[in-house]
């Protein structure tokens, strides 16, 4: 038990700087002992020096966060939000909207059937043959590749035949094998085969969910 | 003021950039396959009219890039650009006057395909009319186009489509269509059994020829990795 514990909150409030009028006489006197005591001792204590006030700003200075680390604890940091309730529906749709134009295409090319949303989510493989026993390579370039001439290399097999199976998305697609890298022909067994616009003729095939048949 | 609202301004400041985002860059596009500045400036300009006249511009660029591919001459590609603009022209006139006042682009695109198969106006029309979506219609059009191609009479092909179309099949079961057509074709079936096949069935898999028990998997094409068997398989000859 401290010194202090033996009185009551009279003499702590009379230590504090408090009025003592409330105290019994032998708490005052006690407690003005005290008092006395604390004063002897804080008159023998040196006065704070000017190396003293630096030495605690550079320990405040050295540990003051830097700006990233302040951020960063704003971020993290639970945060007061004042709103106006009127905002959140305003909110949503605003995001709803982002979110609709935002949502990429599905499918290469800007053809309608992949365009179309219906269908867009199915991807089918597709087998494409080509017999072309005197060719040294044959590739597949469409509308899927850009018509990039040498994306899509055909696996040569027995008896000339050429082959590649390929991911398509559902929707039409057009095509042409490359022989050679230089003599673009269409492929006679196709769907369809169109006027490419440059003298050629595209095939076009359209691919269901179950799949391209043709025996 | 901003320190209550930070959240409305962060959504704000994202919206924007996802509008930009889905804004075509054709340029872009075709500058990153090769073809050099002044075919982009001519197509940009092709298919900024085309844009302006409410024409699917994308076509035209990825035609475009088709003919640099197949290594076209540059005055080539722009005449036959052209030529495609004047196309895309018809078909969206013909639209019109179907009673589709402002047709979508790939409706358009999708016309024009139909148009140069044989699939006249009013049948386009039919078409449109029976579809329950814009894409529907696109694939309509293309289904009846590719039907037409394989032989089938135009009128027949687009009775086929809209058949479909109102005993409620999806695009998608309606872009098997051209798949079974092509298969029976392929066996030697003349083209107006094909097509009566298909009327028959309403385009049905049944109609088409499915062997019981195959149940969703088409004749002649094994279950398993398509590696090895193919989900769908194109087979040509030699032209």
């Amino acid at each position: 038990m401290s010194e202090r514990d033996r009185f009551g909150a009279n003499a702590h409030r009379y230590l504090d700087g408090a009025p003592h009028g409330d105290l019994a006489p032998e708490e005052r006197r006690e407690a003005e002992r005290l008092l006395g005591a604390v004063q002897a001792w804080t008159e023998g204590l040196e006065p704070p020096t000017a190396a003293l006030d630096d030495a605690v700003m550079a320990r405040i200075r050295a540990k003051a966060p830097r700006r990233a680390d302040r951020g960063w604890r704003w971020l993290v940091r639970p945060q007061p939000i004042r709103l106006r309730p009127v905002w959140v529906p305003l909110a949503a749709a605003a995001a709803l909207a982002f979110w609709m134009l935002a949502k990429p295409e599905v499918g290469p090319g800007p053809t309608l059937a992949t365009d179309g949303a219906a269908t867009t989510v199915d991807t089918v493989f597709v087998r494409f043959q080509l017999i072309a026993p005197d060719a040294q390579v044959v590739s597949l370039a469409g509308s899927f590749s850009d018509w990039t001439a040498d994306a899509y290399p055909m696996t040569q097999e027995d008896g000339g035949v050429w082959s590649i199976t390929l991911p398509l998305p559902v929707g039409e697609h057009q095509y042409q094998f490359v022989i050679d890298g230089e003599r673009w022909i269409p492929d006679p067994r196709s769907h369809a085969l169109v006027d490419d616009g440059f003298g050629g003729t595209n095939s076009v095939v359209i691919v269901g969910p179950r799949g391209v048949v043709q025996s | 003021m901003m320190a209550r609202h930070w959240w409305l301004a962060v959504l704000l400041s994202i919206v924007p950039t996802g509008l930009v985002g889905q804004l075509p860059d054709y340029q872009s596009q075709m500058t990153e396959r090769g073809l050099p500045a002044a075919l982009v400036a001519e197509v940009t300009a092709i298919a900024a009219d085309a844009t302006a006249a409410g024409l699917p511009a994308g076509s035209l660029v990825d035609k475009a890039i088709e003919g640099w591919a197949k290594r076209v001459p540059q005055p080539r590609i722009v005449a036959a650009l052209n030529q495609f603009r004047v196309r895309l022209h018809a078909a969206q006139q013909a639209m019109i006057r179907t009673g589709h006042p402002e047709p979508p682009g790939p409706i358009v695109a999708a016309a024009a395909e139909a148009m140069a198969q044989g699939i006249d106006e009013a049948q386009m029309g039919e078409i449109v009319d029976a579809a329950q979506t814009p894409a529907s219609a696109g694939h309509g059009l293309r289904v009846a186009a590719a039907l037409a191609a394989q032989g089938i009479d135009g009128d027949e092909a687009s009775a086929i489509v809209v058949q479909s179309m109102h005993r409620g099949w999806t695009d998608a079961q309606l872009l098997d269509l051209p798949s079974f057509a092509n298969q029976m074709r392929a066996q030697g079936t003349p083209p107006q059994q094909v097509g009566q096949r298909l009327m028959q069935g309403g385009g049905s898999m049944a109609g088409a020829g499915v062997s019981p028990g195959m149940g969703s998997r088409p004749p002649g094409v094994p279950p398993g990795n398509p590696d090895q068997s193919g989900s769908g398989q194109t087979r040509t000859r030699r032209p």
